[in-house]
C-alpha cells in the first residue's frame, strides 16, 4: 500500500535550562501523527539546530523554549536560517511563552506558538496545515 | 516545479555554500522518490565514492550511535581534512508510519562541523525499499567527497540486515545485559559481522561476553571450514585438456581470487567502552588497514553491483505503480472482491493492473467493461485451470 509520505520534523531544545519532557512530548505526539520526527536533545545551540535541520533536509523546526529568551534564540535561528539560504523552513515553538510576546514572535517570522495546555490535536492540525501550503520542491 | 537533478548534483558537488543544502535535498530524492531512483542510481556510477562503508549494527541500545560517534571523533583527528558520513536508520513505528529518529542525540558534537555528514533514515518497514534509498545516500555522501561512511541499524529486521550487506564491512555491536549472545545468533547477526565490538567494556560482565563471542566465533569457524572441506575440493576434469603453443592451459590460474581473504579467520573482536572512547583508537587502526588491503576490491564489487542495483530500483518501481493502480479510490478492493465473488481470476486482475500501470492513466476496470467480453475473458481465465 502507497502511503503518502509525511514532511520531516526537527524537534530541539535552544538554551541551557535543563529538562525536555515538553520536547520529548511534542516528538512523541507528532511521530504518533505519523510524522518522521528528528530529536535533537537538550541544551543545543542555534548554529547545532540549523545546521541539522539542514543536513536533515527537514520542512519545518520545532523549538521548546523554557528559559524565557525564546525572543533571542528564535531570532537566531530564524537569522541563520536566512544566512544558509534555508528560510523556506518552518519554526514553529513552544514552552513557557507568555501570550503578550506571541504577536512579536510570529511578526519575526515564527509560524506558530503553542503556549502549554494546547492539546495534541491542534498541535498537529495547524502544523499539518501550515506544511500543506508550502510549495513543493 | 521539480529542480532539474543535474543542477542539484553539481551544486552538491560544488562544495560552495549551497551544497550541504543541495547534498541533503538530493539525499531526500534517493529515500522518497523511487521513481527517479533508478535513474539517479545509474548516473551515480561516476561519481566520487568512499573508500569504506562501514556497518554498524547490533541489539538496541548496544552502544551503535555512541560507538559511531567516537569513531567519527577519531577520523576527524586522525586527519581534519577528511569528510565522514554518518546514515542512522531507526525504525518506523509499523501502526504510524511515524517515526522518532533519535540516533543524532549522541552525535551532536558534529553537528557545525562542516566535514561530518549525518542523516537519519526512518526504515519505514520492509516495502518501503530502503536499502536501494540509503545506499543512494551513501552515494551522495560520496559525491559531497566523504572519505568512510559509517551505516548505523538496528540489528533486528530483513530491511535493516539488508543495508548492513550493503556495507562493505560490517561490524556487531555486542553489550553485556543485552540479551544472551545465543539470541544473537538466533537473529543471524553473527553470520553478518566482519567485524565485533564488545561495547560498555566499562561494565563487569564485558569480559565474559567477549570469551562466550570468541568461543561461539571459533565453532562455527570449525564447522565453515568443515563444510567447505567437501566443496571446496577442487574438481579434476579428466577430459582433453585446452593446448596453447606452449603446451596444456591450466584454466585454474583464470580463476579471480576470492572475494575477502579474511573470510577463512575468525572475525576481529575489540574490547570497547565507546563512551570513554577506550578501544576506539584500535578498532580505527584495524578499519584503516583493512581499508587500505581491501579498497580496490571494494571498488570493483560495487561495480559489479551496479545491474542488480538498478533491476531493484526498476522492480520497485513497478511494485509501486501497480500497487497505486491497485489502491486507486478504493476499485482496487472492488477487483479484489470480484476475485473472492468468482467474477474474475487472478491472472486477469494482475494482467488488467499492468496495464493500467503501463498507460499511466485511470482506464477502466474490467468490472466497468461490457459484461460480454468480460465473461469470455473469464472463461479464458477458467480455462488456464483447467
Ligand atoms: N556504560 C557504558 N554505557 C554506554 C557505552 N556506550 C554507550 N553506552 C550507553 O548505552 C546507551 C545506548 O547507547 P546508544 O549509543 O544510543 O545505543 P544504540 O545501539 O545506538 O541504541 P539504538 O539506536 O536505540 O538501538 C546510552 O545510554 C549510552 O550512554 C559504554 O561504553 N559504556
Ligand atoms: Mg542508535
Amino acid at each position: 500500500m502507497e502511503k503518502s509520505l509525511k514532511p520531516r520534523l526537527l524537534i530541539g531544545k535552544p538554551g541551557l535550562d535543563g529538562h525536555d519532557r515538553g520536547a520529548k512530548y511534542v516528538a512523541q505526539i507528532l511521530r504518533d501523527a505519523g510524522f518522521e520526527v528528528i530529536y535533537t536533545g537538550i541544551r543545543r545551540s542555534p548554529e547545532q539546530i540549523v545546521d541539522t535541520a539542514i543536513q536533515e533536509d527537514v520542512a519545518a523546526i520545532g523549538l521548546s523554549l523554557l528559559s524565557g529568551a525564546h525572543n533571542v534564540l528564535f531570532g537566531r535561528v530564524l537569522e541563520l536560517l536566512r544566512e544558509r539560504g534555508a528560510e523556506d523552513v518552518l519554526v514553529f515553538g513552544g514552552g513557557t511563552i507568555p501570550p503578550k510576546d506571541v504577536p512579536r514572535l510570529k511578526e519575526m517570522g515564527v509560524a506558530a506558538v503553542f503556549t502549554p495546555g494546547t492539546p495534541a490535536r491542534e498541535i498537529v492540525e495547524t502544523i499539518d496545515g501550515l506544511l500543506a501550503q508550502r510549495p513543493a520542491v | 516545479m521539480e529542480r532539474s537533478l543535474d543542477q542539484l548534483v553539481s551544486e552538491a558537488r560544488g562544495g560552495g555554500p549551497r551544497s550541504q543544502r543541495a547534498a541533503a535535498r538530493l539525499m531526500s530524492v534517493m529515500t522518497d522518490q523511487p521513481h527517479r531512483l533508478a535513474e539517479l542510481l545509474a548516473g551515480s556510477r561516476d561519481w566520487p565514492q568512499p573508500r569504506l562503508v562501514l556497518g554498524i549494527t547490533g541489539a538496541p541500545g548496544s552502544g551503535k550511535s555512541t560507538l559511531a560517534d567516537h569513531v567519527v571523533a577519531e577520523l576527524r583527528a586522525l586527519d581534519p581534512r577528511r569528510k565522514v558520513g554518518v546514515v542512522a536508520v531507526d525504525p518506523s513505528s509499523p501502526f504510524t508510519g511515524g517515526a522518532l529518529l533519535g540516533d543524532r542525540v549522541r552525535m551532536m558534537r558534529h553537528a557545525t562541523d562542516s566535514m561530518v555528514y549525518i542523516r537519519s533514515l526512518a526504515s519505514r518497514g520492509h516495502l518501503g525499499g530502503l536499502a536501494l534509498g540509503a545506499k543512494g545516500v551513501v552515494r551522495v555522501m560520496g559525491l559531497v567527497g566523504c572519505d568512510i561512511v559509517v551505516v548505523e541499524t538496528v540489528g533486528v529486521g530483513q530491511s535493516e540486515v539488508e543495508i548492513a550487506q550493503n556495507a562493505d564491512v560490517v561490524v556487531v555491536v555486542l553489550a553485556p545485559g543485552q540479551g544472551d549472545s545465543i539470541q544473537m545468533l538466533k537473529a543471524g547477526l553473527m553470520e553478518a559481522g566482519d567485524l565485533f565490538v564488545v561495547n560498555k567494556a566499562d561494565k563487569p560482565d564485558a569480559a565474559q561476553l567477549q570469551q562466550q563471542l570468541l568461543a561461539m566465533l571459533e565453532r562455527s569457524r570449525t564447522a565453515r571450514l568443515d563444510l567447505a572441506h567437501g566443496a571446496s575440493e577442487p574438481l579434476v576434469c579428466h577430459g582433453p585438456q585446452l593446448q596453447g603453443p606452449g603446451g596444456p592451459i591450466d584454466i585454474q590460474q583464470d580463476r579471480p581470487p576470492p572475494p575477502m581473504d579474511f573470510d577463512e579467520e575468525t572475525p576481529g573482536v575489540f574490547l570497547c567502552s565507546a563512551a570513554n572512547h577506550q578501544g576506539i583508537k584500535e578498532f580505527v587502526a584495524a578499519l584503516e588497514e583493512l581499508t587500505t588491503r581491501q579498497a580496490a576490491l571494494w571498488q570493483a564489487r560495487r561495480q559489479e553491483q551496479a545491474v542488480e542495483e538498478i533491476r531493484q530500483a526498476v522492480l520497485e518501481e513497478v511494485r509501486r505503480r501497480v500497487s497505486h493502480v491497485l489502491q486507486l479510490n478504493g476499485n482496487g478492493e472492488n477487483q479484489i472482491r470480484r476475485i473472492l465473488a468468482g467474477e474474475t481470476t487472478l491472472n486477469e486482475l494482475v494482467d488488467w493492473l499492468m496495464d493500467v500501470a503501463a498507460s499511466g492513466t485511470n482506464a477502466k476496470s474490467p468490472a466497468a467493461s461490457d459484461a460480454k467480453s468480460h465473461l469470455r475473458t473469464e472463461a479464458a481465465g477458467r480455462a488456464e485451470f483447467a
